[in-house]
């Protein structure tokens, strides 16, 4: 539709929210290349995870503007922005836990086949997204688990399980709020391999701690602290920057 | 003397004066609700019967010397009773809260407000037991009695201590919660129980106090009550649900919004009373509904930013007692033995109850919403179809589906209202909405305020079935109970079923998946207001009589205890919750006022012991057995095949 000279997803302007007069973001300029893996990092609290509800309409920004796709959708309910292919996951985990694994994918299917508001059909009727399910467990290593209620699972599938249910929706673009926190060694690798998977053709924010997942995954890096942006550029240049380092201390000194 | 567009200056100002003693007491209630609420999360239902006991201890002091005449006590007057009575009825609060409060602190926020309304049955049942519902007298006391003229209305002096009493009382509780220290860990609590949880001051007897001042504060008031309104164990009944409105109205957690908005609200329903009587006793709920639309968050609330609704659901989707397939026939099958065994009207009984427990807990189980105002539904129904039945003489098809339709329609709105609030918000602005339909059935002409329609005829179904026959009666009210069954069960295992399944386990991920939960939960909530129409007029055709206990809000707690009892989110729960609800009211009826103090019982030992309700907790057995079942096979296979090895 648009043709924009550098190719940006998400353009975000003068982003910020105030929580009853405290500035958890403050004028926040964000742009997303199309098809690149962004960074977003920052010290506990730097407002990261706020960014990212302003970003889906979870909150609602107390100024700034959103685009997406060159459309604003500054005022549009965060229900209808995933519609529009902007998915989000969740710092927790957020799987459905009394569903079963099979179930908590084809509730994200579910919602293309255009039947969800249908009381009165059977659910069987959706067994039609049945083999869909299974090649998208599959793909994520989850298929023996598929009978398995969510919450069975260890901590490390079940981000996985979420992964698959967000890749279900074939989004353009996702937003990942610290994919890997928590996890052992083995399943940071297998949670960043699956990640380099799936940004084939498409665009990734992901929030992060696991520096070495930053290092090797993002093509390019926005560091946010006290709720403003400090620096960005790829890991080389934001690695070196003395603002950088010196408010990564100075986080770690409050704890 | 000028008129004010046709009402003499002395009734206006005298309406303006009784408004502002009311709203000196909403202001006094509310104030100790809101307190309750920011600071523990419980929505203090039993806060009208704790005021209600201040003014029986006012009562109870000035008339020692009868009530104990061995002991030679002194008649203890107002003033005593003013320094007196709150301290009790506070110290009372400390022990319930000890007792009860403090066990659910830990659990969903509903739970919290169904003790409570369970705590309030049973308080005011007993004093109904002792003292009838008729009120006692307290006399105005001698220091006040009299009053000024002030030229334009006569200014009783103990109205005017009321008012200056009350907004001081007011506002110096204000002035300790939001400026002094105390105030401030109070404030902080409120605003963020979890820091304060941590910050190592003993938190519990914190709460506890928290809560016994709050009840003080209702024990206050209701002293202050004493010589105004009539003494009864009733006058709390009424106005703990105003002041649910009232704290709504001023914005949840902000002790100011509560205060302003009592005493306006107070002056607002003195002025209707003038203005226009018959909308006054629903004008703070229209208020209310008025203020949501416009500012959800309320007058002086802040902005909220919750998206959950809170799953309290025992059903497992394996288990057979899930499974509606076959207990659609074990169901039928009973129910074709049933009038066979007991009164044919008492299974009808069960079976309308039970059909109006299946449409609550669609929206209480398996959307996670805690309704409150499900009478207006059911009651709506019951007076439609009655006066289509009885006025209109209309065949009880046509009339059962005007019924439906106008509980439809009432349940898309009152939805559309508060489907944006989640957990005792949701409660709260149901049951007020609930209330205006409970004033209008009271005061519209065609609904005959306390009779009731009676003599609604039964008529002939179809032109071809005599529902007079009252076999006849109880197989359609059968067949209508199956139908709704299946189509409860039909919903809950659709396509739109499973999305409800999943905004309830986790809504911010449904949101984020890209489904409107609003939109979701609003259609369920009107297909839940829908059946409860079918039950309320089926009722109203099956007992010939629509009455204004339908749509009071017992009969809302009416459909919160039998799913509560049965299991919330369980197939069957209903059902079975309904059985036994009517069982106990039948073999209670006996005992007269006691019911409602054996019902409130019940209600508190559910919340307490039996939260996942008969038939949750069978489920859960039979699970369990199944469990150690499959290690107790698994593990001699496993040692055969280590011996095989
Ligand atoms: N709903 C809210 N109300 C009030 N304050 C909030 C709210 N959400 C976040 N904050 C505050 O805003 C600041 C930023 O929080 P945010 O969760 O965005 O940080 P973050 O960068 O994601 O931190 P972390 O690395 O710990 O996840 C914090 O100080 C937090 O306390
Ligand atoms: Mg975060």
């Amino acid at each position: 539709m648009n043709t924009v000279p550098e190719d940006y997803i998400i353009e975000a302007q003068g982003l910020s929210k105030h929580f009853h007069g405290f500035a958890a973001v403050q004028d926040v300029n964000l742009k997303i290349r199309r098809h690149s893996i962004h960074a977003l990092i920052g010290p506990n609290g730097a407002g990261k995870t706020t960014v990212f509800n302003l970003l889906t309409k979870f909150l609602q920004p107390t100024a700034g503007t959103i685009r997406f796709n060159g459309r604003d959708i500054t005022n549009v309910k965060p229900a209808e922005i995933a519609r529009q292919g902007l998915v989000r996951s969740f710092q927790i985990s957020a799987v459905f836990p009394r569903m079963t694994v099979r179930e908590n994918v084809r509730i994200a299917l579910q919602r293309k086949l255009g039947t969800a508001y249908h009381f009165w059909k059977s659910v069987s009727t959706l067994s039609v997204l049945d083999d869909r399910v299974d090649e998208l467990l599959d793909s994520v290593g989850l298929r023996s688990f598929a009978d398995y209620s969510a919450a069975e699972l260890p901590y490390g599938r079940k981000r996985v399980l979420e992964l698959a249910t967000t890749l279900a929706l074939e989004p353009e673009m996702l937003l990942l709020d610290e994919p890997t926190s928590g996890l052992g060694h083995e399943d940071v690798d297998r949670v960043a391999a699956l990640i380099r998977k799936v940004s084939a053709n498409r665009t990734v924010l992901m929030v992060e701690h696991n520096l070495s997942v930053v290092s090797s995954l993002s093509d390019r890096i926005t560091v946010l602290a006290a709720g403003r942006i400090l620096a960005e550029g790829n890991y080389e240049t934001v690695s070196r920057d003395p603002r950088v380092i010196e408010a990564y201390i100075g986080g770690t000194d409050d704890e | 003397m000028m008129e004010l567009i046709g009402v003499p200056p002395a009734l206006l100002m005298g309406q303006l004066l009784i408004g502002l003693i009311n709203g000196s007491f909403y202001a006094m209630l509310s104030l100790g609700v809101a307190i309750i609420f920011g600071m523990l999360r419980i929505g203090n239902f039993v806060h009208g019967a704790q005021y209600m006991m201040g003014a029986f201890g006012a009562w109870y002091l000035v008339n020692l010397p009868d009530l104990f005449p061995s002991l030679g006590l002194p008649s203890l007057g107002y003033f005593w009773a003013l320094i007196l009575v709150p301290l009790a009825v506070g110290a009372i609060g400390a022990l319930m809260e000890w007792i009860f409060i403090r066990r659910v602190y830990h659990l969903e926020h509903a739970y919290g407000l169904l003790l409570t309304v369970g705590l309030a049955m049973v308080i005011e049942g007993l004093f109904n037991v002792r003292y009838g519902a008729a009120g006692q007298q307290y006399g105005v006391p001698e220091f006040f009695k009299g009053g000024t003229n002030l030229g334009f209305m006569f200014l009783p002096y103990y109205r005017a201590w009321v008012i200056v009493v009350a907004i001081a009382v007011c506002f110096g509780t204000w002035f300790l919660i939001e400026r002094t220290k105390l105030g401030a860990y109070l404030r902080a609590a409120t605003e963020n129980p979890d820091l304060v949880r941590a910050f190592g001051i003993n938190v519990p007897r914190m709460l506890m106090l928290t809560y016994a001042f709050g009840v003080g504060l209702a024990g206050f008031a209701g002293v202050m009550a004493a010589p105004i309104y009539q003494v009864g164990p009733q006058m709390g009944q009424n106005i703990i649900i105003i002041i649910f409105a009232v704290v709504v109205i001023g914005g949840i957690g902000s002790i100011f919004g509560a205060i302003i908005s009592g005493l306006m609200l107070g002056v607002i329903e003195g002025l209707t009373k003038v203005f226009w009587p018959e909308a006054s006793s629903t004008v703070i709920f229209v208020i209310m509904a008025i203020v949501l639309v416009f500012r959800p968050a309320g007058l002086f609330g802040k902005e909220t930013t919750a998206h959950a609704v809170t799953d309290l659901s025992s059903g497992r989707s394996g288990s057979f007692l899930e499974n509606g397939r076959i207990w659609f026939f074990i169901l039928a099958a009973i129910g074709v033995v049933l009038p066979f065994t007991v009164y044919p009207i008492f299974a009808m009984k069960i079976l309308c109850l039970a059909l109006f427990a299946l449409a609550y807990n669609l929206v209480f189980g398996y959307v996670g919403l805690l309704a409150f105002g499900h009478a207006a539904f059911y009651g709506t129904s019951a007076y439609v179809t009655a006066h289509a039945a009885a006025v209109w003489g209309l065949p009880p098809e046509l009339c059962l589906l005007l019924g439906v339709v106008a509980a439809t329609a009432i349940g898309a709105l009152f939805g559309a209202l508060a489907i944006r609030r989640q957990g005792l918000y949701f409660a709260m602005i149901t049951l007020a909405l609930a209330q205006i339909v409970y004033f209008y059935v009271i005061q519209a002409p065609w609904t005959h305020g306390e009779d009731g329609i009676q003599n609604v005829p039964r008529g002939m179904l179809f032109g071809l079935i005599d529902l007079r026959n009252s076999m006849n009666m109880y197989f359609v009210t059968l067949v209508v109970f199956l139908a709704g069954f299946a189509f409860v069960y039909r919903i809950i295992n659709s396509p739109f079923g499973q999305t409800l399944k999943s905004v309830r386990e986790n809504e911010p991920r449904a949101i984020s998946l890209g489904y409107s939960t609003n939109q979701f939960k609003l259609i369920a909530f009107t297909l839940s207001a829908m059946l409860s129409g079918v039950a309320g007029g089926v009722k109203a055709i099956v007992f010939q009589i629509a009455s204004i206990s339908d749509v009071f809000f017992m009969t809302s707690a009416d459909a919160l205890l039998m799913t509560l009892i049965g299991g919330v989110g369980t197939l069957l729960g209903p059902v079975v919750g309904a059985a036994i609800v009517v069982t106990l009211q039948n073999k209670l009826a006996y005992f007269g006022a006691w019911v409602v103090v054996m019902q409130g019982a019940i209600f508190v030992l559910c919340v307490l012991f039996l939260r996942k309700g008969v038939v949750g907790t069978l489920q859960e057995f039979l699970a369990n057995r199944e469990a150690r079942k499959r290690v107790a096979t698994e593990a001699p296979a496993k040692a055969e095949t280590k011996v095989a090895q």
